[in-house]
């Protein structure tokens, strides 16, 4: 059901995060840095399925592997 | 491929760096090689071998292996010359760590460099270029775009961000110029490198007797003062961002502004839509690479890998010009192409060590290329192609003057 009407989440693994600051210049609706030390911040976890192609780009441009996207 | 019986064989472990046959394409035998040996046996400068990695997955893919080491201080860490050996050795910065200790650094370096903050200086690199075309149109009807541009506006913008005054700017360019040149003896390239680090300690003492609204003051209050960061690591990180800052970024506005130049359907294009701009930075990032003989990676264990197995110890260079003419993932690689998407192209890097300056340079790179085309529309080469030089000789790629007129 959650597949037919596009809702997707997005997973973040903070750990990996090197702070590049790509997914924000993608999709600043779903991603922030923190202002201490840059490392991503996730807004939406389960964002709008409109934004689902920002967030692919998000995955597929962050250099750390750290973004993924569940569909639940 | 039939065509393949008729192409003449592959050389059998070349001496690399190769030489380009065309000053904006990277060497034609990483096309060649890519199809049959993307993991491509090379002879380096001491006659040992190493692997060059021609396809853009395999270099992803290398990237992002903590089997593929990215220490420096790696006793069998591949190098191209044997000056850069010399320099490698001296990097004390974590461009030249493995994790966990790069993390450690970096992390305390990352909010300097966020998409928020380097994006917020738009308005005065903006204000910056304008006062260097200005300055630049003053000198009459032709200038070297290089010196009075390229050159100037990465120093103006680093200097900013350092809180470094203005003068500064002609010494750290020497500086990071020694560091890069292929045909720079040992001693030179590592003598230029104390210097920048000798300036960094100069520039922290300073700014720990009077801080300023500036990434070394916030550092100093962060980080040194707290006990999380020692006044020399901080010397030699501040000198690895003060040279990172620089040549690449004039590099790309130099051989940006000649392919512009060389093409004017491109250039009546983007003049006409200011909206290309960001696609089309993208575009000649990844068609320019400056970066030419990096990153560098050292096998940990073996690794089998595109049809070979990389034993223990062996070195690899996941080539980024190579990766961005891949036409696998960039259809006609080799075509300058503004409507394309580029995003994905590596001229950044990838995996952990991606550029940490890579938005900064993003912003400055739309910011000149949009004055240029508004300021100057009338702008032309001012001498023959033939006489432009390019830097094939230095890491990182670019072209020493461009005498331009308007």
């Amino acid at each position: 059901m959650n597949k037919q009407l596009g809702i997707f989440q997005v997973v973040v693994e903070d750990h990996k995060c090197v702070g590049a600051g790509q997914c924000v210049v993608v999709a600043p609706e779903v991603f922030d840095q923190r202002d201490e030390d840059g490392m991503v911040v996730l807004l939406q976890a389960q964002p709008d399925p409109a934004l689902r192609p920002a967030v692919e780009k998000a995955v597929r441009l962050c250099p750390a592997l750290a973004i993924r996207i569940e569909d639940r | 491929m039939s065509t393949s019986a008729l192409k003449s064989p592959l050389p059998e472990a070349p001496r690399f760096p190769f030489a380009r046959t065309c000053p904006i394409h990277p060497p034609p035998l990483y096309a060649q090689a890519r199809t049959e040996q993307p993991v491509y046996k090379v002879t380096l400068w001491d006659d040992r071998k190493a692997w060059l990695i021609l396809d853009y997955a395999l270099v992803k893919q290398v990237l992002t292996d903590p089997r593929f080491s990215g220490r420096f201080s790696h006793p069998q860490f591949p190098a191209v010359t044997q000056a850069r050996v010399a320099i490698d050795k001296q990097e004390r910065a974590f461009i030249g760590m493995d994790n966990p200790e790069h993390d450690a650094y970096r992390r305390l370096f990352t909010r300097e460099f966020s998409a928020k903050r380097m994006l917020a200086l738009r308005p005065q690199i903006t204000e910056l270029t304008n006062r260097l075309i200005d300055e630049m149109l003053a000198q009459g009807s032709s200038a070297d775009l290089v010196e009075s541009l390229a050159v100037r506006l990465p120093s103006l913008v680093m200097c900013e961000l350092f809180g470094s005054p203005y003068e500064d700017h002609v010494f750290i360019m020497s500086c990071a110029a020694g560091r890069h040149g292929l045909t720079q003896s040992a001693e030179t390239a590592q003598q230029s490198a104390r210097e920048l680090v000798a300036y960094m300690r100069r520039l922290i003492d300073q700014k720990e007797k009077e801080p300023g609204d500036d990434m070394v003051s916030r550092i100093i209050a962060d980080h040194v003062l707290t006990g999380g960061l020692s006044r020399e690591d901080f010397a030699e990180i501040g000198a690895m961002i003060l040279r990172g800052g620089h040549d690449t970024t004039t590099n790309m506005i130099g051989v940006g502004t000649y392919l512009l130049l060389q093409n004017p359907p491109l250039r009546e294009k983007l003049a006409a839509s200011p909206e290309l701009m960001a696609g089309a930075i993208e575009e000649m990032l990844r068609f320019v690479s400056p970066v030419q003989f990096a990153p560098r990676r050292v096998a940990l264990e073996d690794v089998e890998m595109g049809g070979v197995l990389i034993r223990q110890g062996e070195g690899v260079f996941p080539l980024l010009p190579a990766a961005n003419r891949d036409a696998c993932v960039f259809a006609d690689p080799d075509t300058l192409d503004f409507d394309r998407d580029a995003s994905g192209h590596l001229a950044f890097g990838y995996g952990i060590h991606q550029c940490l300056g890579q938005i900064l340079a993003r912003v400055e790179l739309q910011v000149v290329f949009s004055a240029l085309l508004q300021r100057i529309p009338t702008l032309r080469l001012a001498v023959p192609l033939e006489q432009i030089r390019f830097k094939s000789d230095m890491q990182i790629y670019g072209i020493y003057s461009l005498p331009v007129a308007w």
